[in-house]
């Protein structure tokens, strides 16, 4: 209640935040009325940064047209094959069994027969050369509509690489700093012929490993031979029946199929949504398991650092609240933010200044920022000596081979900055700077971009099956090879282009990308964006500038 | 040169068309056969209009009593 004063008006005084003096009282509760104050904490910016823009509504009817047509004829050619006039290339059943239950007649099969086989030319694509900032394509044509190919035998050289996964340039041939992996080799050989339970345990390993948890401060890790696999393989071991797995919208295939392997029961939350998580929480803690309520075992919560096909971060302080509060564990796949993302490339800890003991499982791959393969989980020691006897991939795959092993500490050696040496920091400040300078300038010619300002992950939207397909084939021509994606791995309204920014590029060569997409992105009418961007993207700061978006 | 830019922009308002109807994808006889079912649609159309439109004219000013 307000006090009026002796004349009847009242003048209120309004303290910071804007409540009235009177309101509180004086032990700094706050009565009825609570505003909120400008955003300042962590979640608010990252929700200004990450956008997610919606595309107007005849884009939509336009590709579900496109698909339409496309689906008729492909009606149109099946029944031309089965009724003989046109021969079948793909597999078909015998006609002894044409009366038993049919196996091609789902829709992935009638998607792969009459939509991906057209236009296959534009995956698979054999390259010839280092994955770097450019690589040669060899060239192959199709006379039969991409059913069989053969190569002409010319190399398109110097195409540029927008698909690889080589964010920090590590994928290089220079004799210099390829010295440790040749004496390695020269040393160990190539191949290791044992597990690491048995006899493929080499020094090196253990070099290595320590040398990870060191790099993310952690106690302990333990290195896999293929990152696919230390997801789906060890997935297993940390949980099983009467367990729950909270697991993101799109989380990537390995986790996906680690978590099936597990037997665990999985619920899906919407994508970086916080609410939904919450909710799905709650349930769990208040509910228990389906049937018989008793409590759950365990209840691990797994999101990727960096999605690849969102190009979005994760929230991470704020899942790492709620799992405080609801006793939950956590496990990050860290496959595209390690070495990509953060002031010295320590990964979304680093970036959103969070203790890495928080994370329960911390897990990565060596493939995207270090120019080698494999993967590692890292954590408390008790967690990776559980894992050392109890994960598949530990007791029967193949350990790591020597020199990737070798190139791995190589590459770790340079980011942590051993020797005093500042290439590593260099290559990330390149990376960086790349990603920022890229995303503006896309976000100004009017693309639809999706993701994080930070992420080096750029995906545009395209949206129309023919025009994807028509992009592709276009930016070869223009000697710019792109990754596209479509259905299976992306809605199906929503297929997009890929690209994947390098410390390696040079400021030429993105202004050449950039210049190219825009000429395409007239040509083909791709520039669905209807926001307004300036066109000084240096002015933009994190520090609270409030411009409108 | 006023007839070259003019089928300049009709060359690329048809590869518009191509590809937003994701014919695109499709084989050139199949092009073809799209092409010719839309074409005599709308030929169909246009023919049936012509035939009556004078008599449905006629009708709505007879309703609205514009003409007896």
């Amino acid at each position: 209640m307000a006090r009026t004063a002796a004349n009847g008006h009242l003048k209120p005084h309004l303290n910071q935040n804007g409540l009235k003096r009177e309101d509180i009282k004086r032990n700094g509760y706050h009565n009825k009325r609570e505003k909120n104050g400008p955003g300042t904490c962590v979640a608010s910016r990252q929700h200004k940064q990450e956008s997610f823009e919606q595309a107007p509504m005849y884009v939509a009817v336009m590709t579900y047209l496109g698909f339409g047509i496309v689906t008729l004829f492909g009606y149109f050619r099946d029944f031309l094959r089965a009724v003989g006039i046109e021969k079948c290339h793909l597999a078909q059943e015998r006609e002894e069994q044409k009366d038993f239950v049919p196996l091609y007649q789902d829709f992935e099969n009638f998607y792969t027969r009459n939509l991906y086989m057209r236009v296959r030319d534009n995956w698979n694509r054999p390259i010839c050369s280092l994955p770097g900032p450019v690589f040669d394509v060899m060239e192959r044509v199709s006379d039969d509509y991409n059913w069989t190919f053969r190569f002409t035998g010319k190399t398109l050289h110097n195409v540029i690489n927008m698909g690889s996964y080589n964010y920090l340039g590590f994928a290089e041939n220079n004799t210099d700093f390829m010295k440790t992996v040749a004496e390695k080799t020269s040393q160990y050989g190539v191949g290791v012929c044992s597990t690491r339970q048995e006899i493929g345990n080499l020094d090196i390993h253990e070099e290595l490993e320590q040398l990870v948890a060191t790099f993310l401060g952690v106690e302990s890790s333990m290195t896999f031979g293929m990152g696919f696999a230390t997801n789906s393989m060890n997935i297993p071991a940390l949980v099983g029946k009467g367990c729950l797995i909270l697991s993101d919208e799109v989380n990537h295939t390995s986790l996906i199929l680690g978590a099936r392997l597990s037997g665990a029961t999985i619920r899906v939350f919407k994508h970086n949504n916080m609410h939904s998580l919450e909710k799905l929480l709650r349930e769990a803690v208040c509910s228990g398991q389906p049937r018989t309520h008793r409590p759950w075992k365990k209840i691990l919560i797994m999101v990727e650092g960096i999605y690849s096909m969102e190009g979005s971060l994760v929230r991470l302080p704020e899942i790492i609240a709620l799992k405080k509060k609801y006793k939950a564990y956590l496990f990050v796949d860290e496959a595209h933010s390690i070495g990509a993302v953060g002031p010295t490339g320590r990964g979304v800890t680093e970036l959103f200044n969070v203790n890495p003991a928080d994370v329960d499982v911390m897990m990565g791959t060596f493939t995207k920022s270090f120019g080698a393969a494999g993967g590692y989980i890292a954590g408390k020691k008790e967690l990776v000596d559980y894992l050392r006897c109890q994960s598949h991939s530990a007791v029967y795959a193949t350990s790591l081979s020597p020199p990737v092993t070798e190139q791995i500490i190589r590459a770790m050696k340079c980011i942590m900055g051993n020797n005093g040496s500042t290439e590593g920091i260099r290559r990330i400040r390149q990376l960086a700077e790349n990603t920022k300078y890229f995303r503006a300038r896309l976000k100004e010619m009017g693309f639809i971009i999706y993701g994080h300002e930070d992420s080096p992950v750029v995906p545009i939207l395209l949206y129309m099956p023919g025009k994807v397909v028509a992009f592709a084939r276009e930016m070869l021509e223009r000697k710019i090879g792109v990754v596209v994606v479509g259905f299976p791995a992306t809605p199906i309204t929503e297929a997009r282009a890929r690209f994947c920014l390098s410390a390696a590029h040079t400021r030429e060569m993105l202004n050449q990308v950039l210049h190219h997409m825009n000429e395409v992105g007239d040509l083909f009418c791709l520039k669905f964006s209807r926001r307004k961007h300036s066109s000084r993207p240096d002015l933009h700061d994190e520090t609270g500038l409030e411009l409108s978006s | 040169m006023a007839l070259g830019d003019c089928w300049k922009s009709l060359s690329w308002l048809y590869y518009q068309y191509i590809l937003v109807t994701a014919l695109y994808m499709l084989e050139p006889w199949e092009r073809t056969v799209f092409n010719s079912l839309l074409i005599s649609v709308a030929g169909m159309a246009v023919y049936t209009g012509y035939v009556f439109m004078p008599q449905h004219i006629m009708a709505i000013l007879h309703y609205f009593e514009v003409v007896q």
